[in-house]
């Protein structure tokens, strides 16, 4: 049983982190509709009109196509050697198991801005940047743990028994894998993909670092414009983010439930 | 005449026998021992790329530039780590960095552990589920956007100010200053630290609680003498994770701190993007980088990977 004072401190300062958390999203949605050329408080009446703004321009709309691709270049990437690596750590006798381990947690344990500067630096090398495909590859990278933790937690619950049930009734090594293992680990796959996929959209930094003027990204094109007059244009996009947000919770919590980040190891 | 037996398979099972075939060829069954690391062979190889990163960025902090030229020496050097040891302006944004990180680090677990504590407690499931979704979205939202809703609402002409500004009161400059950097990387980080927190307090039994307290202990007792020393690998493993990201933090000095704030990160994308010393830049990444990486193998050495191990059945 939790106390009364105690309920109350604890719910005074969760209801402060609420707030903390919610109240810029709140700010932009309601940003997002006001009807005057500011934004200001009280909002001037509602309208679309900064909506239907955002609706015709191409700089907004070309970013906006740009992050599509490369969350898409990243899924291409992540998804399939993260499945199989995912795979292969939870089923799989692998010598220096630590070591792997360890090894594949480096996009973690590497700073975001290390990260970022050493691919541009090979990718400059390479003569690659310019395009986007070394942004979708280093979204990727630095979040290839996600999908492989994912994967491998479903992985380690398939029974191995299944398998070799498959293998008896005459299933070679390709159709068990198809057939048996893989579905067993689609949830794992899919709640990864579905990180990836968000994470790759809203990456900053190191798009900031692989992206030039002509392949800016759009939450680098929110950034740059922010740093000349905050208009009810930008919030209108951040709107999109917000949008692709709760679609991403809503999926994530039909198909593991949420409350899966709370269980003890 | 009749059709040939073969053609009355189905299309599915001719494809899948010639898979395996093609997989007998490629992978005879004899590799099968090395199965495991023909399928992580690829996130090998795409990790490789951050060490190869790292190579670049080694070779490069060794080589300095040439003022007159702009180009890099061809020869090796330590002018660049000199240069740095000596100099008072990364001392400067070392430091602010790593005061920025600490008080970011105390203020966050200050509020992510009654966050943590009450969403694994709570009876109620709704409270639980509404909980978590106000830790997930702002995380899957991303930095850009909520910064921006933190320049509408604390911004010169923003929310607070003009609502302020109704009362009569002058508007208050809270932008652009060192506890706005502060308190935007708190909000950041707040998500990160209740969630490495949740688990290490769901792994205490409730039953330990009410013992504490049957015996007399009031609340801040318990969660002094009790809870806190059980959750205190997820105290420290959040903290350190907090520590870790907020001292490497790029986007929040740069937009609430409007460029007089810098933090580590953003000297070095200075150094790279407006005085082009990629050399005295890569110095720099390389020293935040083992400074970094050296904090965060302190946490998986001490605490295992946690929740971001594979999930092996121990």
């Amino acid at each position: 049983m939790i106390s009364a004072s105690q309920r109350f401190w604890f719910w005074a300062i969760v209801w402060v982190s609420v707030v903390t958390l919610s109240a810029p999203t709140v700010v932009v949605l309601g940003a997002s509709f006001t009807a005057g050329n500011i934004i200001a408080f009280p909002p001037e009446g509602l309208s679309l009109r900064w909506y239907e703004k955002i609706a015709l321009a191409r700089d907004l709309q070309q970013a906006f196509l740009r992050s599509l691709i490369v969350s898409s270049i990243c899924m291409l990437i992540a998804v399939p050697a993260g499945t199989l690596a995912g795979i292969a750590l939870a089923r799989y006798q692998l010598r220096c198991f630590n070591g792997v381990q360890m090894y594949l947690l480096l996009p973690f344990t590497i700073p975001l801005i290390g990260s970022g500067i050493g691919l541009m630096m090979m990718f400059g090398r390479l003569g690659a940047l310019g395009s986007l495909w070394p942004v979708g590859f280093a979204c990727a990278v630095i979040n290839l743990p996600f999908i492989i933790w994912s994967v491998s937690a479903s992985a380690a619950q398939l029974d191995p028994d299944l398998e070799h049930a498959a293998a008896n009734c005459g299933a070679g090594r390709v159709q068990t894998f198809l057939y048996v293992t893989l579905p067993a680990v689609m949830p794992g796959v899919i709640t990864g993909s579905l990180l990836m996929f968000i994470l790759a959209m809203n990456e900053f930094l190191v798009s900031l670092l692989l992206v030039d003027a002509r392949t800016v990204t759009l939450p680098v094109q929110i950034y740059n414009s922010i740093r000349s007059i905050i208009t009810p244009d930008l919030a209108a996009v951040s709107v999109v983010f917000i949008v692709m947000a709760a679609l991403a919770i809503a999926f994530l919590d039909r198909l593991v439930g949420l409350e899966i980040f709370l269980k003890s190891k | 005449m009749p059709p040939s037996i073969k053609a009355r398979y189905p299309l599915t099972w001719r494809v899948m026998d010639a898979l395996e075939w093609l997989a007998d060829r490629l992978w005879p069954r004899s590799m099968s021992r090395h199965t495991g690391w023909l399928l992580i062979a690829p996130s090998l190889i795409i990790v490789g790329s951050l060490v190869v990163g790292m190579i670049e960025i080694a070779d490069t902090s060794l080589r300095t530039l040439d003022t007159a030229t702009f180009r890099m020496s061809e020869s090796y050097s330590l002018a660049n780590y000199q240069k740095l040891a000596t100099s008072d302006v990364y001392l400067t944004v070392a430091w602010r960095s790593l005061l920025g990180a600490v008080l970011t680090t105390a203020l966050t677990l200050i509020l992510a552990f009654p966050y943590a504590y009450i969403m694994v407690r709570t009876r109620s499931a709704a409270a639980r589920k509404a909980l978590l979704i106000c830790l997930f979205l702002p995380f899957f939202i991303g930095q850009v956007v909520r910064a921006y809703g933190w320049l509408i609402i604390l911004g010169n002409d923003g929310i607070i100010n003009q609502a302020t500004g109704l009362i009569g009161l002058d508007p208050h400059r809270f932008l652009f200053n060192f506890p706005a950097v502060v308190f935007g990387l708190v909000q950041y980080m707040l998500p990160f630290a209740v969630l490495m927190l949740a688990p290490a307090l769901t792994a205490i039994p409730e039953e330990v609680e009410t013992a504490a307290k049957s015996l007399g202990a009031s609340w801040p007792r318990t969660m002094r003498h009790v809870v806190l020393p059980m959750a205190r690998p997820g105290l420290i493993g959040a903290g350190l994770v907090v520590l870790t990201l907020s001292l490497t933090d790029f986007a929040m000095p740069a937009m609430l701190g409007g460029g007089s704030q810098d933090f580590i990160a953003n000297a070095i994308y200075d150094q790279f993007f407006r005085t082009s010393d990629a050399g005295l830049g890569a110095a720099l990444t390389l020293l935040l980088v083992m400074g970094g990486t050296f904090l965060v193998g302190v946490v998986l050495s001490v605490f295992g990977a946690g929740t971001l191990a594979a999930g092996r059945r121990a």
